[in-house]
């Protein structure tokens, strides 16, 4: 006979240790949805001090850093499908993995995108400046912590002067590419030009490794195009009202005056159009949008 | 030289894999493989930098634990259990078997730390799918913590000759972290104008092990070049350090009556 039979004990385990364990999961559903509310408000950090943190780490800072990086990601994450834009841990967060580990490129790198983004992000470019340039002093020679800084004064702060300064000290980061160099010149003489916005993004888009800012930079520059393209139409409008003293419906009235080979077509395939004052417009159906805080033309 | 202190010294590690001491490396396994496949879903841009951070420093607390826990008893045990008795009737000094116990220890210690390290090199490969010369480093952070573990278990042992099991533990520890916030005790001294307080934090952070020397996995991770001297320095800092317990703890027990 086997010892379960000898053993009344071992059949009354095996009954109702699955019982109490299903008795377990029920309570602690009812405990999670209790807490609920407790969590909710519990959404704090409680140390936000890297150097305490880093001290406490007993020599595993590195890999805390990593937790902390990880939780940030996490953080910005959760908040991204749902409406609430109250990222204020994010910087901390970032802070802190920053401390713990001067040396993770991705915290800067991805964290200045996570805080500077207006409408996916906590649209805080200068607290996203502070981080990158804690990660330049860590990082002297990353040519992608400096090209970072350069970006974010160009594209988030239109301060021109800084980012060619930015994209300059970047071009001198021994094996940099030298597209920094003509990027500080470009935005040195002529500000914010549509053509350095481009090249700005189609260097983000060529270097990155992350899909999310890839996607990014490519909705990035098809609104750069659409945005150079009504720029143009807009101008042959004015020609247009001049010669017929009315504005154009359509881009087709543009080619059967002449003024244009054939109908011009926005990054998703639809022709633009006019409005009544003659200003050209992206199709209601194009999904391209056009950053309205883009550089001005010039 | 005597054979005697490596016969101790193997038996003391065929004992630890008798009491199941490396079943941890299931553990270890599980966690790297964890690791390498949940840290790209739930992070960006470390997922190689985890795997590395996360098994140097299961691999650091792995043997922290293991050479605290199982130094400590070392002797203990063997009194327990009366075979230290048969064992010093026979012609083995003191000495001979505080270093054979030692070395045991620290076989088991290093047996355990390659089967790890070869685990993060597996997992680091799946993510990768490849090395980087820079990896190479990884090794020495590996080394780094081996001399480590070589102090506290000396100091365990050192402990376990005079001490409780539990006395032992609290004492390593203590001095452990001690050693880890040593630069620390520096830096008090700095700021205080007391002479005495001065000349106290200054004697604490010499005569204190400072483990903050071997602590280089955060640059190991990032592939960053370890200089050359410091691998030599750390080794004779290890060498010396754990000597100077050894001769301690084999004057202790020398002087100790077992009757």
């Amino acid at each position: 006979m086997s010892d379960r039979h000898r053993n009344p004990a071992a059949w009354i385990a095996a009954i109702l240790v699955p019982v109490l364990f299903v008795c377990v999961v029920a309570l602690q559903g009812r405990i999670d949805s209790s807490r609920g509310t407790l969590e909710k408000q519990g959404d704090e950090l409680l140390v936000q001090s890297g150097p305490l943190l880093k001290r406490l780490s007993l020599g595993y800072d590195a890999l805390l850093g990593d937790i902390y990086w990880t939780r940030a990601v996490q953080y910005y994450g959760a908040k991204l499908p749902t409406s609430d834009r109250d990222f204020h841990l994010l910087a901390p967060l970032l802070d802190v993995a920053t401390t713990l580990d001067p040396y993770l490129v991705p915290a800067y790198h991805f964290g200045a995108f996570f805080l500077s983004e207006k409408q996916g992000g906590a649209d805080r470019p200068d607290l996203a400046v502070d981080l990158v340039k804690k990660g330049i002093a860590a990082n002297p020679n990353n040519s992608q912590i400096s090209a970072d800084l350069g970006f974010l004064y160009y594209m988030k702060l239109k301060d021109y002067d800084k980012a060619a300064a930015a994209y300059l000290a970047t071009s001198k980061i021994p094996g940099a590419s030298q597209v920094f160099k003509i990027l500080a010149a470009r935005i040195a003489s002529k500000g914010g030009a549509l053509d350095t916005s481009r090249m700005i993004w189609s260097e983000v888009y060529e270097t990155t490794k992350d899909e999310k800012i890839k996607k990014h930079a490519l909705e990035e520059l098809k609104g750069l195009k659409a945005q150079s393209d009504e720029m143009q139409l807009d101008q042959l409008a004015q020609e247009y009202h001049t010669r017929f003293a009315r504005y154009p419906q359509s881009t087709r009235d543009l080619v059967e005056a002449a003024m244009m080979k054939g109908v011009p077509l926005d990054p998703d395939g639809f022709p633009y159009v006019f409005g009544a004052d003659g200003k050209s417009q992206l199709d209601p159906k194009s999904t391209v949008t056009i950053d309205p805080g883009a550089p001005t033309p010039k | 030289m005597s054979a005697i202190p490596g016969v101790v010294a193997v038996n003391t590690f065929r004992e630890a894999v008798r009491d199941r001491v490396l079943y941890n490396l299931v553990f270890f396994a599980l966690l790297m493989i964890g690791a390498a496949i949940l840290v790209g879903q739930i992070s960006i841009g470390i997922d190689s930098l985890v795997i590395v951070n996360l098994g140097l420093s299961a691999i650091s607390a792995f043997g922290l634990v293991m050479a605290i826990f199982i130094g400590v008893g070392l002797i203990y045990k063997e009194m327990e259990k009366r075979t230290l008795y048969s064992l010093l009737a026979k012609p083995i000094r003191r000495w001979q078997f505080i270093v054979g116990k030692y070395a045991g220890l620290l076989l088991t210690l290093f047996v355990n730390t390659c089967f790890m390290t070869i685990g993060v090199g597996a997992a680091l490969f799946y993510v990768n799918r490849s090395f980087a010369r820079s990896d190479v480093y990884i090794l020495v952070a590996v080394y780094f913590i081996l001399l480590k573990l070589a102090i506290v278990t000396a100091l365990a042992l050192f402990f376990s000759c005079f001490s409780t099991p539990m006395l032992s533990t609290l004492f390593t520890i203590g001095i452990y972290l001690a050693g880890i916030f040593s630069t620390d005790f520096l830096n008090v001294g700095m700021v205080t104008q007391n002479p005495a307080v001065k000349a106290i934090t200054r004697v604490l952070y010499y005569v204190l092990p400072n483990f903050h020397n071997f602590d280089i996995i955060g640059q190991a991770s990032h592939g960053f070049a370890i200089p050359p001297q410091l691998i030599l320095q750390n080794t004779l800092y290890a060498l010396l350090y754990s000597a100077i317990l050894l001769i301690a703890a084999a004057a202790v027990f020398s002087g100790r009556n077992l009757k």
